[in-house]
């Protein structure tokens, strides 16, 4: 007979069969009845763990919207200049999502579903290049290590192209990329980027 | 008070900006100097056990207070 799951296990494993689904089809694309199929259990297990649908709905976009990488080993394993760094950065961020394409279809998600659930995504998960790249120009400026470029610009330019690269390889599988991996691919448009700025290395 | 011999401010930044800036701050203290680091973020906790985890630093003190936290880290 089937261990029982604790309270904080079966919500967990609620949680991760509806983010799968979410991911996939949307709120709406979605029953309570399905999920609970998927789990070999009655709508009545969810409800005891999620008030309705919408509650479930939310709690999967909040725990997935609130992930977060660190870049510790992406900062200590190089050269500590800007090109460098954000480099390793871009391949975590990417190698991350590869692994969890689910994370980048509920970003997807959440940017029709409202301002709130888009706001969470960016701050979690982009916040911390556009800071990255914000701050950093800032300084390069100073330095005369860059061209005169808007940082604030440049790093939703930046945003946009890795997201696009992800979109490409990671939910779509694109026919005209399917050639190069994906680690070429962001080395590549990293290179465009900086080269867009007019970095100079250090 | 805390005792320590440079201080970085960090509040505002996510990461990496807080790493990037230990990195070169510890680099410029000499074996034993402690550097206390104020930040913002959330998830600087988990960064800096690893920081140090990885470096070979030593973690003297974390704590969090109304939504800052401090970390003094002792150069090895």
């Amino acid at each position: 007979m089937a261990r029982r799951l604790k309270a904080g296990e079966r919500r967990a494993s609620i949680l991760a069969v509806a983010k799968v689904l979410f991911a996939d089809r949307g709120y709406h694309g979605v029953s309570v009845d399905e999920i609970a199929g998927r789990l070999g259990v009655s709508p009545a297990v969810l409800y005891r763990h999620f008030d309705s649908k919408e509650a479930l709905y939310e709690a999967a976009l909040t725990e997935i919207a609130g992930q977060r990488e660190s870049y510790v080993e992406a900062v200590l394993s190089g050269p500590d200049d800007f090109g460098s760094v954000l480099l390793r950065m871009t391949r975590v961020y990417a190698d991350s999502v590869a692994r969890d394409p689910d994370y980048v279809r509920m970003e997807m998600q959440g940017m029709l579903e409202g301002a709130a659930a888009a706001q969470q995504f960016f701050d979690s998960r982009w916040k911390g290049f556009t800071d990255f790249i914000e701050i950093s120009m800032g300084e390069l400026a100073s330095e005369g290590a860059i061209g005169q470029v808007d940082a604030r610009t440049a790093s939703l330019m930046f945003q946009g192209v890795v997201r696009e690269a992800l979109y490409a390889k990671c939910i779509l599988n694109s026919p005209r990329h399917r050639d190069i991996r994906l680690d070429d691919l962001i080395e590549q448009l990293v290179g465009l980027f900086l080269n867009a700025i007019g970095y100079r290395r250090p | 008070m805390s005792q320590f011999d440079q201080e970085l401010d960090a509040r505002g930044l996510n990461c990496p900006l807080p790493i990037l800036r230990a990195k070169k701050a510890i680099a410029s203290l000499d074996a034993g100097k402690v550097l206390r680091i104020t930040a913002t973020d959330p998830g600087s906790v988990k960064d800096f056990e690893a920081f140090c985890k990885q470096t070979g630093n030593e973690l003297l003190a974390s704590h969090e207070a109304g939504g800052e936290y401090e970390f003094l880290i002792r150069r090895h």
